[in-house]
């Protein structure tokens, strides 16, 4: 197929002239290289080179287009259409930004042979003191081309001087151009009048550095510069360079623009002075940071707190909110200090603005969820004005409502908006985070007609607002619609979604969305059941694996990438009582003193290194070691400020003073003593950390409380009925669940393990029972169920979708959770569990159910991370599979 | 300790089957005057415990060790004073755990 590259198209895109709106050239891609942008990875950008078998012209491929890069669709020797783009002087350079364009031959030979293209290269001979306008227009005319298709006046001018010579050459001489700028309507001539300063336009292989001098008086004649939007563009030099003609181009070449502006909105280059008029609306998406002015006109959709933060730079704030215009574009907008506090009040939900003045930076995504590569960041000089009449054409607000079905499938951190049924919520409770603060956390289950129901977490000030609402109505018996923007899917727990700080949740809105759910709910919802893509969550935290002291280091807890929270009751058996406390740095930094250790200046100050200053009293916190015990061993711990205080009932500063001033040994005594020997429930936290080369184990006391005997008696009571209740029961189940291999394991999740069960079916008999309830809860309409089958072949541990209500791991059910089996195991067997050496189990039951692969267990399995399952992370998985597996081969 | 007279774990369903025998049992108090007091087991049997009761003042709750009377009633020999709140369930689970298939642990 003969392929006609639009003649002379390369000049008229590097002149500024045309236009996506009347041409659409066809071009030849030459080559197609990857630019490596600074600032950030992820933003990859392609730089084209294209050719209209004449000339060539340097052209940036919008991010969005970088698809058909990837996929091959665009590649070396594609003939392409553009069908929309921009001119832009970058840097010096002419560069066409490419925004849309249509592939209409993947592969072809090379077209023509193409030259770079010189913008009015000897023009800027003739262009000292002239304005080039003149000279060059009139060489256009001399064609006697003018038939007001730039196409064709092209095709003859520029082949013959490809450099653009011609147009100098023929220029001065016959200046006559004004005579015939009708005939000549949407002709080339205006284009080239529109750049004077032609000198710039040779730089493709000019200076690199970008002349930041823009703003002087000549400028505004430089066409490609405010051209994004630049149907306008000879209607905006031509007022300026000629008056005469301005008139006869504007009308002759009547404004084009989709967006419907008068253009002399937009001819706003003039001198400073000049600028005041604001600039015209464009639509958000069409935003990018090559464009010195714009406005945008939308509504804010989301405005968020003023924050204070504090890195290595020092503390600041920032405030910033989205915004939503009539086109559907999105984009956030963040400022900081000075600038957050001048717009703050200023923002309000909902309101409508102008804005301009801004700059673009690229998005930061992971602050960032909106549907746009950018962000405006607001200066002191940035306008944003109220507009006191609302645009009804702006959106409220923009859902993309997302099937709860379909959140199953996306990645964890992605952001989706949903609507659902809420079909029941949990009260709210409060959760430590990892900085020590607190928040406060609310469950509850979303359910939409694709008769999925997710989980979804509300955190922070969402729990008492809308959460406490919605308990409201769902208490009486209601069951509210939810539409919730912007929430973060998980993988925590199957998937689920949990609000941000920028999420918005609607209790029942007047959206048809949310009509057509509720009327789907009341015919036939309420009744249907759904499968749950989350994992049900008990109301028991992971923190409440209860273990032994042994099994801290049997267990090799703290030896996975995250540590290990554990309970243990225990004793206290010894503390060391010289250093519990060390002096801490009082400074506030943001809403939290600083606590970090401060030292004595000698000059009785005391010093910070992290805050570099020195203060008059330094804070005393604990930082008590101590031995706890139980029936199975002892192990140092560590606990902090608020543990320390509750444990010793005084504060470190007090018993500071009662050691060391008042010297009150006999009372500082008596207080250690009510601690020591006495028993409390231990929330420990444990990690394995390297110290100068050598691994340690660190455990540290999150929680400290004294054992409630009832509190624990019920407890016991409850594992002695697990342990019962599965006994009896076990070898029906066992025999009925076993043929079906796939759900056999799913329960207990080794493959393993599986030949040697007969044998070790006597005295782990519970296994077996907590097989054929794993499976059941499965066909319960766990999520488990639906995949469980598909997944286990693939997945190595399986079961990943079961959860533990017992110590909140996976892979089994409280019924053969492993925490309670090893328990039963220490206080049964002693110590016959641990310490098989990898490799050393006998025979058949050294087989890594992992690779299946002799000599090893699967903890140990060199495949293994390769191997486990999506849900299951591998220490997790390997440590109970592993534990639970050397438990069956000791006991048999 | 004294191994040889072991008192059995009993609530009031169990009394029955240890009449004649050595029981002990934890009682919530509802009434004491004279050699009887009545007390409500951890089962929500009645109970009635003979014998004179201690020199101190009973507690909410009493562990009373002694000898099967009749299917509700002991006589007491040793009264404990458990104080004013106690987990009945639990002590109820533990009576029942005692003498079912755990019974072999137990004296």
């Amino acid at each position: 197929m003969a392929i006609n590259l639009t003649d002379g198209a390369i000049a008229m895109l590097s002149n500024g002239e045309a236009q996506g709106a009347d041409l659409k050239p066809i071009l030849q891609v030459v080559d197609i290289r990857l630019v490596n942008t600074q600032q950030q990875s992820n933003n990859e950008r392609y730089r084209i080179l294209l050719s209209d078998a004449t000339h060539l012209q340097q052209g940036m491929l919008a991010t969005q287009m970088n698809s058909l890069v990837k996929s091959g669709k665009l590649q070396k020797g594609s003939v392409v259409r553009l069908t929309q783009f921009v001119c832009n002087v970058i840097q010096g350079r002419m560069i066409i930004i490419i925004i849309e364009l249509e592939v209409i031959l993947e592969k072809c030979d090379p077209i023509g042979e193409p030259k770079q293209y010189v913008q009015g290269g000897a023009a800027s001979g003739a262009s000292q003191g002239v304005r080039p306008s003149m000279p060059i227009q009139s060489s256009v005319n001399q064609t006697g081309t003018a038939t007001g298709n730039p196409q064709s006046y092209v095709g003859t001018s520029l082949p013959g001087g490809q450099t653009g010579g011609q147009n100098v050459s023929g220029g001065p001489p016959l200046h006559h151009s004004k005579t015939d700028p009708v005939a000549n309507p949407q002709s080339y001539n205006s284009s080239f009048a529109g750049n004077p300063d032609s000198g710039r336009y040779t730089v493709n292989n000019g200076p690199p550095v970008y002349p930041k001098t823009e703003p002087s008086g000549n400028i505004p004649a430089s066409g490609p510069l405010p051209i994004s939007y630049s149907d306008q563009n000879q209607g905006f030099h031509n007022p300026r360079t000629d008056g005469s003609r301005a008139s006869s181009n504007t009308c002759a070449r009547p404004m084009q623009s989709s967006y419907q502006q008068p253009p002399p909105m937009y001819v706003n280059r003039g001198p400073v002075a000049k600028n005041e008029a604001p600039a015209r609306i464009i639509p958000i998406a069409a935003l990018n940071p090559y464009q010195g002015r714009w406005t945008i006109k939308a509504r804010v959709t989301a405005k968020g707190e003023l924050r204070h933060y504090n890195n290595p730079r020092g503390d600041g704030k920032v405030f910033s909110f989205d915004l939503l215009d009539s086109h559907g574009g999105e984009i956030r907008v963040t400022c900081f200090n000075a600038v957050a506090d001048q717009f703050y009040n200023q923002i309000e939900v909902g309101r409508v603005y102008l804005i301009s003045k801004g700059s673009l930076k690229p998005a930061q995504k992971n602050f960032n969820h909106l549907n746009n590569d950018h962000e405006i960041l607001l200066e002191s000089t940035s306008t944003v004005q109220l507009c006191m009449e609302d645009d009804s054409s702006i959106p409220r607000q923009q859902f993309n409502f997302r099937p709860i079905s379909e959140v199953e499938g996306m990645e964890n951190n992605s952001y989706v908006d949903v609507i659902g049924i809420v079909s029941s919520i949990n009260p709210s409770g409060s959760i430590m985070r990892k900085n020590g603060t607190e928040t406060q956390k609310r469950t509850l289950q979303l359910k939409d007609m694709s008769g999925r129901s997710v989980e979804l977490t509300l955190w922070g000030n969402f729990c008492n607002a809308e959460g406490q609402r919605m308990q409201e109505i769902c208490d009486s018996g209601i069951f509210p619609v939810l539409a919730v923007k912007t929430g973060r899917v998980s993988d925590f727990n199957g998937k689920a979604v949990g609000t941000i700080s920028s999420s918005q949740l609607f209790i029942n809105p007047d959206f048809p969305e949310a009509h057509r759910l509720r009327q789907w709910f009341d015919n036939e919802g309420m009744n249907t059941p759904s499968v749950s893509i989350s994992r049900e969550t008990s109301g028991i935290g992971k923190t409440d694996v209860r273990k032994t002291v042994s099994q801290i280091k049997d267990e090799k807890l703290g030896t996975s990438e995250k540590p290990d929270w554990v309970t243990v009751n225990a004793t206290v058996s010894f503390i060391k009582v010289d250093n519990f406390c060390y002096t801490a740095c009082p400074i506030m930094i943001g809403d939290r003193p600083c606590n970090k250790k401060v030292i004595n200046n000698g000059d009785g100050k005391w010093r910070c290194d992290r805050c570099d200053q020195s203060v008059d009293d330094c804070e005393y916190r604990y930082l008590i070691q101590f031995q706890i015990q139980d029936h199975t061993g002892l192990t140092w711990v560590t606990a902090f400020q608020e543990c320390g205080e509750e444990m010793m009932g005084i504060s470190a500063r007090d018993l500071y003073y009662l050691k060391y001033e008042e010297q009150d040994d006999e009372k500082f005594a008596k207080i250690i003593r009510k601690v020591l020997f006495t028993r409390y429930l231990f929330k420990l936290k444990v990690k394995e950390e390297t110290f100068s080369d050598e691994q340690r184990l660190k455990v540290t006391v999150i929680k400290a409380e004294r054992v409630d005997p009832s509190a624990e008696s019920r407890f016991l009571l409850d594992m002695i009925t697990k342990l019962k209740g599965e006994g009896p029961s076990a070898l029906p189940q066992r025999a009925a669940v076993i043929p079906d291999s796939g759900i056999t394991n799913i329960g207990y999740g080794n493959i393993g393990s599986r030949p040697i069960a007969p044998a070790a079916n006597n005295t782990w008999s519970s296994n077996n029972a907590g097989r054929g309830i794993g499976a059941q809860s499965n066909q319960v309409g766990q999520y488990g169920n639906q995949y469980g089958s598909a997944r286990v072949p693939v997945a190595g541990s399986m079961g990943g979708y079961l959860s533990c209500n017992s110590c909140g791991g996976t892979g089994h059910n409280s019924n053969n959770c492993p925490s309670i089996m090893t328990g039963q195991g220490q206080h049964m067997g002693g110590g016959f569990v641990n310490r098989v050496p990898p490799g050393a189990g006998g025979g058949s039951s050294s087989e890594c159910f992992k690779c299946h692969q002799f000599g090893h267990w699967a903890r140990d399995c060199p495949g293994s991370s390769g191997v486990t399952s999506t849900y299951v992370s591998t220490g997790v998985a390997g440590r109970y599979d592993g534990g639970g597996f050397k438990q069956q081969v000791g006991g048999f | 300790m004294d191994t040889s007279n072991p008192a059995v774990l009993v609530n009031g369903e169990l009394l029955r089957m240890y009449v004649g025998r050595k029981v002990r049992t934890v009682i919530q108090v509802l009434q004491s005057n004279g050699g009887i007091t009545t007390g409500k087991s951890t089962d929500e049997h009645q109970l009635v415990i003979k014998g004179s009761p201690p020199p101190f003042p009973l507690t909410n709750f009493v562990e009373v060790i002694g000898v099967a009377d009749s299917n509700q009633s002991i006589c007491a020999e040793r009264w404990t004073n458990f104080g004013n709140t106690f987990d009945t369930f639990s002590y109820n689970q533990l009576c029942q755990l005692a003498n079912g298939e755990y019974k072999s642990l137990f004296l």
